[in-house]
């Protein structure tokens, strides 16, 4: 049943991105490009040949948020299972190439030149998705004391990292970058790395400690 | 915050009753390299895990976790 249930996901969302691809062709082809260039949307008057791209998009929209309640069931579902268990949850250590998606943050440079757009640079938060990887190789342990003790000093340690580059940066910015507007744009840039980071490192710590100390571990004596 | 200097004993009770370290770790509700840290004394452990440890082996905590 979940593999049929992926399977017409992942189906869905193809076709979900043809339909979006076609209307984006049909709109730059014939429609002068309307709804894919930038417009004024307070002027905005419907026609007709705007059709296909309206509802691409309400589809895309709605597929997004389909994606986004999987997603919200499958995390309570996990934690909930782990609570009971009091083990941590059930993940798998290839959804940390989800981190790549952090480097879609470079695009804010040329959306920003192009558009003056610069919510693309909050896509540097992504990065914090690397650190799944270290939390499925920590998948399904048991969460004993030692594995909290170690828990906190990982967070506390990637807290203070974190806050401290933060801070440092920060200082860098009151030099000055020439206009209020860079400074807002490396605000941006350096919360969504920090927010990153942050998490990042909370996962990384916590399994180095976790098998640092297994290192000079023998088997059963 | 550094560790105290102790010496563990717990090998040797654990020996004693014929229990393997996933044995003693399942009974006292915590993973096996808990135990083998706990055997290095490279962890100090917290009053509960100590008080279970000593149940499960039959041996007063004192004579287990000897503290210089």
């Amino acid at each position: 049943m979940k593999k049929f249930n992926g399977k017409i996901t992942v189906i869905l969302g193809v076709l979900v991105v043809l339909l979006m691809a076609a209307a984006t062709w049909y709109s730059v082809v014939c429609n002068d490009w309307r709804l894919v260039a930038p417009m004024d949307l307070s002027t905005y008057e419907f026609t007709p040949r705007d059709l296909p791209m309206l509802l691409s998009t309400v589809l895309f929209v709605l597929y997004a948020l389909y994606l986004a309640v999987l997603l919200l069931r499958f995390a309570v579902a996990s934690k909930r299972q782990a609570a009971a268990n009091n083990t941590t949850r059930k993940l798998n250590p290839k959804l940390g190439l989800l981190g790549f998606a952090g480097f879609f943050g470079f695009l804010g440079f040329w959306t920003y030149s192009a558009f003056h757009a610069v919510s693309p640079f909050v896509f540097f938060a992504f990065f914090v998705f690397f650190g799944f990887f270290y939390e499925g190789k920590m998948s399904n342990t048991l969460m004993d004391e030692r594995y909290m003790e170690n828990r906190i000093r990982a967070e506390l340690t990637a807290h203070r990292v974190a806050l401290s580059v933060t801070f440092l940066t920060l200082i860098l910015l009151n030099l000055n970058l020439g206009s209020l507007e860079f400074t807002l744009i490396a605000f941006t840039i350096l919360i969504s790395l920090a927010m990153a980071l942050d998490m990042f490192l909370s996962e990384y710590l916590l399994y180095r400690y976790d098998r640092a100390d297994q290192l000079d571990e023998g088997g059963e004596e | 915050m550094t560790m105290p200097d102790f010496e563990c004993r717990l090998k040797k009770y654990r020996q004693l009753k014929d229990l393997t370290q996933e044995q003693l770790a399942v009974q006292v509700g915590v993973r096996r390299e808990t135990i083998m840290r706990l055997e290095k004394a490279q962890y100090n452990p917290s009053l509960k895990l100590a008080v279970d440890i000593s149940r499960v082996v039959e041996a007063p905590i004192e004579e287990i976790f000897v503290f210089q």
